[in-house]
């Protein structure tokens, strides 16, 4: 049984850019995604894939655990693209989080990692060049970027709420993942 | 001689031996196989210091017969220790270990001599002559091997008869304790999976297939490692690798599918338990135990995560063996899978097996239908036999044979090794086949 993949490549007619799945997202920052409907608090750490506010952020989130510890992946689709991006990033906020850090201070860093600049599919510093397409002309590249901080924002607030359950952490037990490489890269 | 004296059954692995009665439930000694010998592991430094040491007390004495004799063959032939205290003697000044199997054959003759011979004496506590001995050998032993032996066992120790066993026939023997085992065949697929390795065993009417055996350097070793690991990786106060052991014997077991898992310790926390380690000198430390109660097991279904250069997933591996069987036995090679070995007590490692193996086997049999245009299939029965004797699984095998009535008829005597010689051991009639009850 190899690594997990993502649901959402059942999905038809999700618009891409270059090859980079534009997924909706259930999320509060504007941007270009689609947004789905919002839960009520606390109900999104157990929710289910046929919920219709399942979004990426949810599945990555929950294959996390799971797929950071494998070396190998084959890319099936668009939406595997975004497991990648999003599993990369978790690590790179795992990084960031100190083991003697509060819940107000773990919040300001993973902020901080989400709203930096960051690099997109096509950069020279992006390290899966290989797998991901750059955009086709500047403003493609423009609504990517804004669509990336918009998931980044959204993994950091839900992987807050992972590490800090209840406000107390952060759990040693996400921590111990920091140190894993998925497919041996990073960002 | 009216009442008979059980069969002695001895499983001499590479990591443990297994010593015991026929008839019983359990081996009397389970001990490592290990011997340790004065002055080290090196063979010719130990016999040259004690004749230098010798020699003026020879001079002394004005020599004679007697001392003469025991310059030759001194007494330090019988300075050394077996199993734990082999280990314990080892640790210390003077002795040196060695382990006289490796990768299940013997390798150093003499050792095993008199590693056997402590074996006998010492610990079951017996007299040869009046007793039957049960050996038990590792597939594709070759049998100048098997001549060795029996001339240890027939020149050196005088036993009344002997067997030798290949252990994943004894291993498919045990399992007829399980009570979904209705015939006693001889026939099935055994997996044994032990500290150093695990191997996938393929058994036709009590024969091994030996061109269709394969094996897996993935076994309790590596699981014990790979928990240390993410002990580690967690900043537990104490993964040492003692500790490490404990966590997987006491904790683990496998998981249907890892992501719900995970999932599932979101919800109950109560999942999440705690371990005290007690050292020597009286300090315990608590480490907690987390994830790696499923994950150490999980490196058997996906040894993706813990090793880099052996990729092909257990039930893989089963699957290739009996494929690549005769097609006339692969039937029952799937329907009786066996599980032999400690590295196969995790709970529900035989149902995630079985799903794991059906599900491939049922991929093809779809693929095929597909391919023929219309034709059906009648469906293949794949079942993992787990039961309660696993962890000695050979030895058992063996205890169960041993106790036969008939047991001793297929043994060679002393009288027919004295007669032919260490030739007669190259056949063995089948223990337990066709025939016999």
């Amino acid at each position: 049984m190899p690594a997990y993949h993502s649901i959402f490549l059942e999905d038809r007619d999700v618009p891409v850019i270059g090859n980079f799945p534009v997924l909706p997202l259930r999320t509060r920052t504007r941007g270009p995604a689609y947004t789905l409907p919002s839960l009520p608090p606390g109900a999104d750490i157990d929710i289910q894939p046929d919920n219709e506010s399942y979004d990426c952020v949810d599945e990555i989130l929950s294959l996390f655990r799971a797929n950071v510890l494998f070396r190998n992946f084959e890319i099936n689709g668009p939406a595997d693209r975004m497991l990648i991006y999003g599993t990369l990033f978790i690590t790179e906020c795992l990084g960031k989080v100190k083991p003697t850090m509060t819940v107000r201070e773990a919040e300001k860093a993973l902020t901080n990692v989400a709203l930096d600049n960051f690099a997109i599919p096509g950069d020279a510093s992006f390290p899966l060049n290989q797998a991901f397409e750059p955009p086709r002309d500047r403003q493609d590249a423009e609504t990517l970027r804004s669509y990336l901080s918009q998931v980044r924002q959204e993994i950091a607030i839900r992987l807050l709420a992972r590490l800090y359950p209840g406000g107390v952490g952060p759990s040693k037990f996400w921590l111990s993942f920091t140190k894993r490489k998925f497919m041996g890269k990073s960002f | 001689m009216a009442p008979q004296t059980p069969a002695v059954v001895m499983d001499n692995g590479t990591g443990y031996s297994k010593l015991g009665f026929a008839g019983n439930d359990s081996p009397s000694f389970v001990f490592p196989t290990a011997i340790a010998t004065r002055a080290g592991a090196g063979g010719a430094g130990a016999g040259s210091r004690p004749t230098v040491a010798n020699k003026p007390s020879f001079l002394g004495s004005g020599g004679g017969g007697s001392s003469h004799l025991s310059t030759k063959r001194g007494t330090e032939d019988l300075d050394f220790f077996i199993g734990d205290e082999a280990l314990a003697a080892a640790s210390g000044p003077g002795y040196g270990i060695n382990y006289p199997i490796r990768h299940g054959q013997i390798e150093n003759w003499d050792q095993m001599e008199r590693f056997w011979s402590n074996s006998i004496f010492k610990y079951l506590r017996v007299e040869p002559e009046d007793h039957y001995f049960l050996l038990t050998e590792p597939p594709l032993n070759p049998p100048e091997n098997r001549e060795n032996t029996a001339e240890i066992m027939f020149e050196s120790f005088n036993c009344a008869g002997l067997y030798i066993a290949v252990q994943a026939v004894l291993a498919l023997a045990a399992s007829w304790t399980s009570s979904k085992v209705t015939d006693r065949s001889l026939t099935g697929t055994v997996i044994d999976s032990g500290d150093g390795v695990t191997h996938v065993i393929p058994v036709a009417e009590g024969y091994v297939i030996g061109s269709s055996i394969k094996s897996i350097p993935i076994a309790g070793r590596d699981i014990t490692y790979f928990v240390q690991s993410l002990l580690r990786d967690r900043g537990e106060p104490d993964s040492s690798l003692k500790t490490a052991e404990r966590v997987k014997e006491e904790y683990c077991y496998v998981c249907p599918d890892i992501v719900k898992e995970f999932a599932r310790y979101d919800r109950e926390p109560d999942r999440f338990l705690q371990h005290t380690v007690t050292s020597p000198n009286g300090r315990s430390v608590t480490i907690d135990v987390g994830y790696e109660r499923f994950l150490a097991p999980e490196i058997f279904f996906n040894p993706e995560i813990y090793s880099s250069d052996f990729l092909t997933p257990l039930p893989n591996v089963v699957d290739g063996v009996i494929q690549s069987s005769p097609i006339d036995v692969r039937r029952g090679l799937y329907k009786n899978i066996v599980l032999s070995g400690g590295s196969t007590l995790y709970k529900d490692f035989g149902r995630r097996l079985q799903r794991d193996i059906r599900h491939l086997v049922e991929a093809r049999i779809r693929a095929s239908e597909a391919r023929s245009g219309g034709a059906r299939s009648g469906g293949l029965d794949v079942a993992v036999v787990t039961h309660k004797r696993q962890r000695h699984g050979p030895w058992f095998g063996g205890s169960l044979l041993g106790q036969t009535p008939e047991f001793r008829s297929y043994c060679h005597t002393k009288a027919e090794y004295d007669e032919i010689g260490p030739s007669i051991v190259r056949r063995f009639a089948l223990l337990g086949g066709p025939g016999s009850t």
